[in-house]
């Protein structure tokens, strides 16, 4: 089965069962967050779009029609029209015209998918660089910090932080390469 | 320790990426660590694992009031089959449904640019969908595609008032508001957007057997109307009529509306997508056909010039000017016996407004519109209008090195003028529909004249037998037999 039927299967369960809806959510949540923070360049934004896309997404599945649009694209449709009413509102607060795309220049989807792809990416790597990545990029620690929870020292955990994207670098240059399947994170 | 100082010397430029969030990518970056700057300042818009996992909780516990979502308030009665339209502005269509039809908008998805990916409105208890056009995905608006096979069918409580209102926001009457014999009230409108809908009022309830015994006994009933040419300028009008092509049909209308007593007598949309507007300026009949009023058809203008008698000659010229038109020339006293002036509209037509200083403003056995032509020599005109159509030549005036300044000739009942091409008069190629007895013998004749056939005689749909011929000249001259009456 192509991955295509497989999403096509995944969205009839969630139109007749909503339980079923996480798997798409845990499917496209990569990509609906990339593209918010590539947008918003903030993340308690970003959070907000993407919460907002995937709320108004399970209210209206029921309405999404195949028609040959991946899934993906019918969630970052919403997740745009949920940033622009989110741009409106910032703009209507601070007494402003909206701007159309304040301060982050045109994003292709490929740029988009590239992010995203490297956000799953780091699923993918050994639990403690996985720790040490999302300690140190998404909860944004000092190296002292990390080091502190992890109970290393601080020349391990940069250690640790230069596998880690080392590891990556080659995951995702490994993606790029058409036509070769990627293997488990080596290190 | 290479390593060592590799993951240092990475960790400070870590460092200054996460200091600086708006940065592109890392400062001064060495080839070796710079790949992985990449990835880190790639890395900075990472999603936190805790805020992933509280969103799909939050949309776990939702699940049980998913059966009633958001932006779907209230609850939709099922609807297996909805038609799905397609829009180059469904912005202005969802606008237009809701004035009109009181549509509701049900939701809309939005591309940033603005783009109607998909929107629903309600119109009673029927959903439709819509978006804008897609072309990339086949999905084209009827303004593209030059019309639209679909007719919506919409049931309301007052026929008459819904059409009133649609026509005000620009819906045009394909077919009037009648009693029908399947027991409704019912019309046809064209909305902006290139969309029929069949509007209609349920007055009696009809069983499909009955439906089919009154259809049968419509069938049954004798044709009133002669059936064969014997009336071919029907209907009291001339038997040649000027057809004219613009970009926007209902704008010229306006424009002669403002002028002259102009009055719109029918309105389609024809088979090539075009309006087709039939006017009338005192007598004469008009055919106007072209673009304009958000219809499918698109080409060029293709200018004429007439002659049109009016009672006040600068008031007329006056009012010409201020609906747009452009000045050739102001009123004055002409040696013919005739105040004149001429005007240019905004489609390059040529209108010579005159009064008459006889007894009448326009002339005894004149008709109020007079097409003009200017060839470049008038005789071969003259000579093949004779031999093709039998036309009679009523007048001619020539300089005294022979150009033919005024020539006047008259077809069937109708008349045309003509002036040698000079100056800003040049040669203008017209169309004209011309009623005859008999379309064949006069297509025939047409051709043997030195025509070139555009279309050999054929029924159309609207009664009439038409052949279609280009003279030598670039005028075309559709050649028309009634045969059935229509309406009948």
């Amino acid at each position: 089965m192509d991955k295509v039927d497989e999403e096509r299967l995944l969205v009839e369960a969630a139109k007749k069962d909503p339980c079923r809806f996480a798997e798409l959510y845990e499917r496209h949540f990569a990509l609906v967050y990339a593209y918010a923070a590539r947008r918003l360049g903030n993340r308690t934004e970003a959070q907000d779009v993407t919460s907002e896309a995937f709320h108004q997404a399970l209210s209206n599945i029921g309405n999404f029609e195949w028609r040959g649009v991946p899934f993906g694209a019918w969630l970052i449709r919403i997740a745009a029209n949920a940033l622009s009413d989110h741009w409106r509102h910032a703009a209507r607060e601070q007494g402003n015209p909206a701007p159309d795309n304040p301060g982050h220049g045109d994003v292709s989807p490929e740029e988009i998918e590239q992010r995203a792809q490297l956000f799953r990416m780091v699923d993918r790597l050994p639990a403690v660089q996985r720790r040490v990545i999302q300690m140190r990029f998404a909860e944004e620690k000092s190296i002292r910090e990390i080091a502190q929870v992890l109970r290393k020292t601080e020349g391990a955990v940069k250690q640790l932080q230069f596998r880690a994207l080392d590891n990556l670098r080659a995951l995702t240059s490994q993606k790029r390469k058409p036509g070769k399947n990627t293997g488990e994170a080596n290190g | 320790m290479a390593k060592r100082s590799l993951s240092e010397q990475l960790n400070q430029l870590v460092d200054a990426l996460l200091a600086h969030p708006a940065a592109p990518t890392a400062p001064r970056a060495e080839a070796q660590t710079a790949a992985l700057a990449r990835i880190a300042a790639d890395l900075r818009g990472l999603p936190r694992e805790k805020f992933k996992a509280q969103l799909k909780a939050e949309l776990g516990r939702r699940k049980s009031m998913a059966s009633k979502p958001v932006p779907v308030a209230e609850p939709v009665p099922a609807q297996t089959a909805i038609p799905y339209l397609c829009f180059k502005d469904a912005s202005a269509a969802i606008e237009f449904y809701k004035k009109v039809f009181g549509a509701t908008e049900v939701m809309r998805l939005t591309e940033p640019s603005g783009k109607i990916g998909h929107a629903e409105i309600r119109i009673g208890n029927s959903r439709i969908m819509m978006s804008d056009e897609y072309a990339e995905y086949g999905a084209l608006s009827p303004e593209s595609l030059g019309g639209s096979a679909v007719k919506m069918n919409l049931s309301v409580a007052d026929v008459d008032a819904v059409v009133k209102q649609a026509v005000a926001a620009d819906a045009r009457i394909v077919r009037p508001v009648e009693d029908q014999f399947y027991g409704e009230r019912s019309g046809q409108i064209a909305d902006p957007f290139g969309y029929t809908w069949i509007v209609s009022t349920t007055k009696e309830t009809v069983s499909a057997a009955e439906m089919q015994r009154r259809m049968d006994a419509m069938f049954q009933q004798p044709e009133k109307q002669p059936k064969q040419g014997v009336d071919p300028a029907s209907k009291g009008l001339f038997t040649l009529t000027p057809y004219l092509v613009v970009q926007d049909a209902p704008a010229l209308v306006e424009f002669l509306k403002k002028v002259f007593p102009a009055e719109e007598r029918f309105r389609s949309i024809g088979s090539a997508g075009g309006n087709h507007i039939d006017v009338r300026v005192g007598d004469s009949a008009l055919m106007i056909g072209g673009g304009g009023g958000g219809v499918a058809w698109r080409g060029e203008n293709q200018p004429m010039a007439f002659h049109v008698y009016v009672e006040d000659t600068d008031a007329a010229y006056k009012r010409a000017l201020e609906a747009g038109g452009v000045s050739i020339g102001a009123p004055a006293d002409q040696p013919y016996g005739e105040r004149s002036a001429s005007v240019k509209d905004a489609f390059g037509n040529y209108w010579y407004i005159a009064t008459s200083e006889g007894e009448t403003y326009q002339p005894k056995d004149t008709p109020t519109v007079q097409p003009y032509l200017h060839p470049l020599r008038a005789e071969p005109v003259i000579s093949f209008l004779k031999r093709a159509f039998g036309a009679e030549e009523l007048a001619r005036h020539a300089s005294a090195d022979g150009v033919v300044q005024h020539a006047k000739v008259k077809i069937g009942d109708g008349r045309l003028e003509m002036g040698e091409a000079h100056g800003n008069y040049q040669p203008m190629p017209s169309m004209f529909y011309l009623r005859v007895p008999d379309v064949d013998a006069v297509y025939k004749r047409a051709i043997q004249a030195g025509g070139t056939s555009i279309w050999e005689p054929a029924g159309q749909p609207y009664g009439d037998r038409v052949g279609g011929v280009k003279d030598p000249f670039g005028n075309q001259w559709y050649i028309a037999t009634l045969i059935k009456d229509a309406s009948a």
